[in-house]
């Protein structure tokens, strides 16, 4: 085995894009099973994925749904970044997250960047 | 090795689930299974075809050998070393 893999998955589509916002958990979800490290930063729209009760209302077909793939990738390790500024434009709060995220802002984003192996953004 | 002499210590019936949970349920399995031990994966995502040989790849598990019965997609794993 080779040097431990880092994957930033940057997460910018909400309900806004069933499709988009899917993806990134299944692309996560797929890494920490290959034992890859997975950091996924939520921006913009991609903040409200992580407001308690909306990742249930998104699906798309053929791919495993967002309520399926959170608590897999939260018991494999995987982080989930919410940034700040997407949060309180939208009136949201550490309480409105669902269990595990993380409030952060766009230093501690490009920390996770820039000492990543590979970054996907969808 | 034929398919007929593989003696799988675990099964994980992965029919029904959508990508990636295929591989997310033969990751979580395998972790419980011994050096040299076989997993065997039955899926029905067609995803899996690709999937599974890239994930036992990748994480140095060896696919012994793999078919389709019908619909369902059946997979052998042997657990390796760096599991």
């Amino acid at each position: 085995m080779g040097a431990p893999e880092k994957l930033v998955i940057m997460v910018t589509h909400g309900p806004d894009d069933p499709e988009l916002s899917t993806l990134p958990f299944t692309m996560a979800a797929a890494a920490l099973a290959s034992d890859v490290e997975v950091v996924m930063g939520f921006q913009g729209e991609g903040c409200l994925l992580m407001k308690k009760g909306v990742a249930e209302t998104v699906s798309v077909a053929d791919l495993a749904p967002i309520r399926d793939l959170i608590g897999p990738i939260a018991e494999l390790g995987g982080k989930l970044l919410v940034c700040w500024p997407g949060l309180k434009s939208r009136g949201l709060g550490q309480e409105d997250l669902v269990a595990g995220a993380e409030i952060v802002a766009a230093a501690r984003l490009i920390v996770e960047v820039t000492s990543a192996t590979n970054t996907l953004t969808y | 090795m034929a398919e007929t002499e593989i003696q799988a210590t675990v099964v994980v019936d992965a029919r029904g689930l959508l990508c990636p949970m295929p591989i997310v349920k033969t990751a979580k399995a395998m972790k419980g299974l011994a050096l040299g031990e076989v997993l065997k994966v039955i899926a029905t995502d067609r995803g899996a075809i690709a999937d599974v040989p890239a994930w036992a790849g990748s994480t140095g598990n060896e696919l012994l050998a793999w078919h389709e019965e019908g619909a369902d997609l059946v997979f052998f794993l042997r657990r390796g070393e760096d599991e």
